[in-house]
């Protein structure tokens, strides 16, 4: 099973580009397309990320951290480790996640002050990463499965698809277009309504260049229209291919960061 | 030059008529452009540091005033904590989240607050507290049992005792939630089970006092004009004569409404009671007129010579009446209190154009009567023998009585005045909109039920700010660990519900990261790990709840504190209770703190105006001290005028604190209107009382005909205006109870007071009184000297008032002005021509 568009998730900065095609898509090919190039390009990645959380008086906070993503099944399962260098007193914390197609992901998180590492459940993937205004499932992907898709319009540039999730009540929006540009099925806006039907958030790519071979988003963004603020992230010294293997995604190495691959 | 004006009215009626209905339309045309401000808050100036401070609160921490929607369900042996209940709260609170002006991703609410708890396989869990609607009961105890757990719900969300949940609904401005609440109410109506639904919360309270409070307006002056109107009808039984004073009041309410409104200004709860106010200032001039018409018409047997008479008779008395009562309200423009500035100016300008309108319209009303109409108006019964009738037989015995038993009024007098200073001395200075409302109101029953079973619905926020503002304080276990004290300290107290801060949220996401084990509900020991927590709990789906606590930057902290009661008296205790514990307990980093909250905003206001008005009080005292000495050209008879009044207010007052009533907002704005009322009488009494005897020289005959025409006119002006107001009593108001109170003790005691205590002081003291001046005030030092300190004080009280000038030049101005006055004294009086009239004085 694929996962969709996290457009301005962090995988966003392993995305790559697909040539563009001429022929009529469906709007199931032109959400499954997307949904590769967002999320699984390259066997593994790795990026620097530096994120600026401003909340609506204009207050912002920094969370800066190596990300690193290995794929299991391209379309797949993937595992992800984040390790935290800022803020000082956060430093050395890190992340897990395994992402599964057919069940609930796995989360993992270690807390060096507390020597203590911890699965994480949630109930839903809209929860908050690290207090940013990026969700778990920006990060991580939603499942195609989880809305219906239909081609809004399209023009020379983009296809613009509305999402309506078929459980409504699971979620706080009541759809979300996304725009993906023809020329690479690169997702690059998603916009989401409220239930009244008002525009609430919207995710999108601000920048992006091409990183080995792989057109890659350098700079995204998520604002929150309801409640004002937004969290801008850049992905520096990215690199894909690393060839990472699996034990580093391990609970041992999240007490001891893999210094290997996070340099 | 007033004479002129009156004679010009009698003569050209037509015109007075046409400018008095112009200027009422010109008024009535301003109506159209009220605004109404129905919000306490303004009762501050807007740059008021209070106020300020707590917007940017309000801003910093992301808070809103909120309505509070109580279910409670107490059938259920499980409380709310049922399927069917929980399921309609889902309901609802889905509901709400549509009615414009909730800002629904602030709502407090099962269904919406994330809750942190242990999952499967050793997991930690952030999920809503109710994330759907549900099936089995056991689902129910689930969540009855996980927000008890939680500190941030429990006693706030959900009660103790599982009876009651609350929904908080942030709004966007306050003068929203009474609409809002009837928003509400009309979603629960369409649920029907055993829960019952209140709605409470100061911004309710406040403005659906405020909705009222404009309704009862329609309903009570014009209840207690048709009642003053029914009374006057009673005693001059001439439907044409008392008219006239119906449509001076009516006409002054307009166009000192209009002028309000005219000038921009908005109507506010102070504002809406001036028609209240006028009603019986302006009814009473014209009482007096009235009375006095009949009698010189009946002597003078034409209509124009008799008008002349009673406003050659009345007029100094009129217009010392007008004028103390104006002071009297004018003073209330020395408040710091914008609306009560306004009320104070407006009802003053209010009294004068009654003054005029008294002036001119009543002797042109009369003059356009035609004689024969005039004639066929008979004489109340009474009117034609003085002495014969019940009234009359009664009054003079009363007289016979005062005059034998002088010393013993007086001796009495003394009496009332200790007792009741000792009434005065429990009176206890408190106020709590709720308690606007009457016992059996929606929103008092409300408050009664939702503070039963909860924290308290009131809230007030003691905010700690660090002095190093880079140093993080409010990550530091050792700060948490004091706070942490602190909110034990408050709750030991027993004022405080329940205080939620920071410290809360860290001790409670610890323990659940540790395990959920209870000995682990701590602060962790490092900054690190409190940091952790906190960056934990940011993966909710609110991180968001983090600033409503503490700023990003852990340089400030809002302590959020319930109260179970919104009187200003208990957020005081609260308030000294937080100096006590930061001023014995030394903080380990350095900080400030400063309030914030609609509950201590109430508590700042209400003692402005208390200690304001407490300020004015005697201010006004003294000027309408000064106008007496000044008008009767003495000032041993200035201060004997002021003793009714005196009486009258300290009594009233003393039975506040003889029957516990609280010294509220209203209560404090009543202070003008004594003062202004009660010494009507004895200005009528006095100057009349001269006018005779300076006619017959003879206390006997002035004091037996004191004791007909002018005594009645008192008599029939107090009846008029005390029973006019009693429907008031009524109201579903508090406030208007209280003014429907105090009109009809004003009325009474300082009729009564004038009427047994001035004709005994002067029986006592017959020349100080009654004869004219051996000589110019300014010959006697001593009177001199005595004006010229009232001139200091007013002097002083002007300069403080408006804060023109510090304590230290106020004083020395004053000083200065005794001075120069003192030999100014001593010149005149040592002078040729006030030696020349004490010789004159003497051969008299």
């Amino acid at each position: 099973m694929c996962k969709i568009f996290g457009l301005a998730g962090l995988c966003l900065f392993l995305c790559a580009g697909g040539a563009g095609n001429a022929a009529p898509l469906t709007v199931d090919e032109i959400v499954a397309k997307a949904n590769t190039v967002a999320y699984y390009e390259g066997s593994d990645g790795r990026a620097q990320v530096a994120m600026t959380i401003t909340d609506s008086q204009g207050r912002s906070r920094k969370r800066v951290f190596t990300i690193l993503r290995l794929d299991m099944v391209d379309g797949g399962a993937q595992k992800y480790y984040v390790y935290f260098r800022e803020p000082a007193d956060v430093r050395d914390m890190s992340y897990m996640v395994w992402k599964n197609v057919d069940k609930d992901d796995d989360r993992w998180m270690y807390l060096p002050a507390l020597d203590l590492v911890r699965r994480i459940a949630a109930s839903d993937k809209r929860s908050s990463f690290v207090g940013s205004h990026f969700l778990y499932e920006d990060i991580s992907g939603r499942a195609l499965s989880l809305d219906k898709h239909e081609l809004l319009r399209e023009d020379d540039a983009v296809y613009v698809v509305r999402n309506t999730p078929i459980e409504s009540m699971a979620v706080e929006f009541s759809y979300f277009d996304v725009s993906i540009r023809k020329d690479n099925f690169l997702p690059v806006k998603g916009e989401y309504y409220d239930k009244q039907g008002k525009l609430s958030r919207v995710v999108e790519a601000v920048e992006f260049k091409d990183i080995q071979g792989h057109p890659t988003v350098v700079k995204s963004k998520a604002t929150d229209l309801a409640a004002g603020g937004a969290t801008v992230t850049e992905f520096t010294n990215v690199e894909y291919d690393l060839g990472m293997d699996e034990t580093v995604f391990t609970e041992r190495y999240l007490r001891r960061p893999p210094e290997k691959w996070l340099k | 030059m007033f004479r002129k004006l009156i004679r010009f009215s009698v003569h050209h009626p037509r015109l007075i008529m046409a400018v008095t209905v112009l200027s009422v339309a010109v008024s009535v045309a301003q109506f159209p452009r009220l605004k109404v401000d129905t919000d306490p808050e303004n009762m501050l100036p807007e740059k008021e540091f209070v106020r300020v401070f707590h917007h940017e609160v309000k801003k910093e921490f992301g808070l809103y005033d909120f309505i509070v929607l109580g279910i409670v369900n107490e059938n259920n042996p499980q409380g709310v904590f049922n399927v069917q209940t929980l399921n309609t709260i889902y309901a609802i609170t889905e509901q709400v989240k549509n009615i414009p002006g909730v800002i629904s991703r602030e709502l407090i609410a099962p269904s919406i607050k994330d809750n942190i708890r242990q999952g499967e396989l050793g997991s930690v869990i952030f999920e809503r507290l109710m994330p759907g609607p549900i099936t089995t009961a056991e689902e129910a105890l689930r969540i009855r049992a996980e927000a008890q757990d939680n500190p941030m719900f429990n006693g706030t969300l959900v009660s103790e005792d599982g009876k009651a949940l609350c929904l908080y609904l942030p709004i966007e401005q306050k003068n929203m939630s009474y609409r809002i609440s009837q928003e509400v109410f009309a979603i629960v109506k369409q649920f029907f089970g055993e829960e019952k639904y209140h709605i409470t919360g100061l911004p309710v309270a406040e403005d659906t006092f405020g909705v009222e409070m404009f309704k009862q307006m329609a309903v009570s002056a014009p209840l207690a004009g048709l009642i003053i109107f029914l009374l006057m009808w009673w005693f001059f039984r001439s439907l044409t004569l008392i008219m006239s004073p119906m449509l001076v009041a009516i006409a002054t309410v307009l166009i000192t409404m209009g002028l309000l409104i005219g000038f921009g200004f908005p109507v506010h709860i102070m504002s809406s009671m001036i028609p209240i106010f006028l009603m019986p200032i302006a009814v009473l001039d014209c009482v007096h007129i009235l009375s006095s018409f009949f009698e010189q018409y009946r002597r003078l047997g034409k209509r124009d010579p008799a008008v002349f008479a009673v406003m050659d008779e009345l007029f100094t008395a009129m217009l010392y009446t007008s004028l103390t009562s104006a002071v009297g309200f004018f003073s209330l423009s020395f408040s710091d209190i914008p609306p009560v500035q306004a009320f104070g100016v407006f009802v003053a300008i209010g009294v004068m154009v009654a003054w005029l309108l008294t002036m001119t319209f009543i002797p042109a009303y009369i003059a356009l009567l035609n004689e024969e109409k005039l004639r066929k108006i008979h004489a109340p019964a009474g009117e034609g023998g003085e002495a014969s009738d019940l009234l009359g037989r009664a009054l003079a015995g009363l007289r016979r009585f005062i005059l034998a038993r002088s010393r013993l009024i007086v001796v009495l007098s003394v009496v009332v005045v200790i007792v009741s200073g000792y009434g005065i001395s429990r009176i206890t200075v408190n106020d709590n909109p709720v308690r606007w409302f009457t016992a059996g109101h929606r929103i008092r029953i409300a408050d009664e039920v939702l503070n039963h079973h909860f924290g308290g619905t009131y809230t007030a926020y003691l905010i700690l700010e660090a002095h190093d503002k880079s140093a993080e304080i409010f990550k530091e276990p050792e700060m948490l660990r004091y706070i942490e004290r602190l909110q034990r300290y408050l709750a030991e107290q027993g004022d405080v519900g329940k205080s939620t801060s920071l410290v809360d949220v860290v001790k409670k996401v610890y323990m659940e990261l540790l395990g959920g084990q209870p000995e682990n509900y701590r602060i962790p020991d490092t900054k690190a790990a409190v940091s952790q927590c906190l960056i934990s709990y940011e993966n909710s789906h609110k991180p968001d709840d983090l600033w409503h606590m503490t700023t990003p930057d852990a340089a400030k902290l809002n302590l959020w504190i319930q109260l179970k009661s919104g009187d200003n008296r208990d957020m005081d205790r609260v308030v000294r209770q937080v100096e006590s514990f930061l001023g014995s307990q030394a903080a380990p980093f350095a900080l400030e703190h400063h309030w914030a909250g609609l509950t201590y905003i109430n508590l700042v206001w209400q003692n402005k105006m208390v200690v304001g008005m407490l300020v004015n009080f005697f201010g006004s005292f003294i000027i309408v001290f000064f106008m007496m000495a000044f008008l009767f050209r003495s000032a041993a008879l200035g201060l004997i005028s002021m003793i009714p009044l005196t009486i009258t207010i300290v009594f009233i007052y003393s039975l506040l604190g003889f029957f516990g009533k609280d010294y509220d907002m209203p209560v404090a704005v009543l202070s003008a209107l004594t003062l202004g009322l009660s010494i009507d009488y004895a200005i009528h009494f006095i100057q009349r009382s001269r006018e005779l005897y300076a006619v017959n020289r003879s206390w006997e005959q002035t004091s037996t005909q004191m004791f007909q025409g002018p005594a009645r006119a008192i008599i029939k002006n107090a009846l008029i205006i005390a029973i006019g107001f009693l429907p008031l009593l009524a109201a579903p108001l508090v406030p208007y109870r209280t003014v429907g109170f105090f009109m009809f003790t004003i009325m009474f005691v300082s009729s009564f007071s004038t009427m047994f205590i001035l004709p005994a002081i002067t029986n006592l003291a017959q020349k100080t009184v009654l004869a004219q001046p051996e000589s110019k005030m300014f010959c006697q030092c001593g009177n001199c000297f005595i004006v010229s300190a009232a001139v200091a004080v007013t002097v002083i009280y002007i300069l403080r008032g408006y804060s023109l000038a510090g304590w230290g030049p106020s004083l020395s101005i004053s000083v200065a002005i005794v001075a120069v006055m003192g030999g100014v004294c001593s010149r005149v009086s040592a002078s040729a021509a006030c030696r020349l009239e004490k010789k004159e004085g003497k051969n008299v």
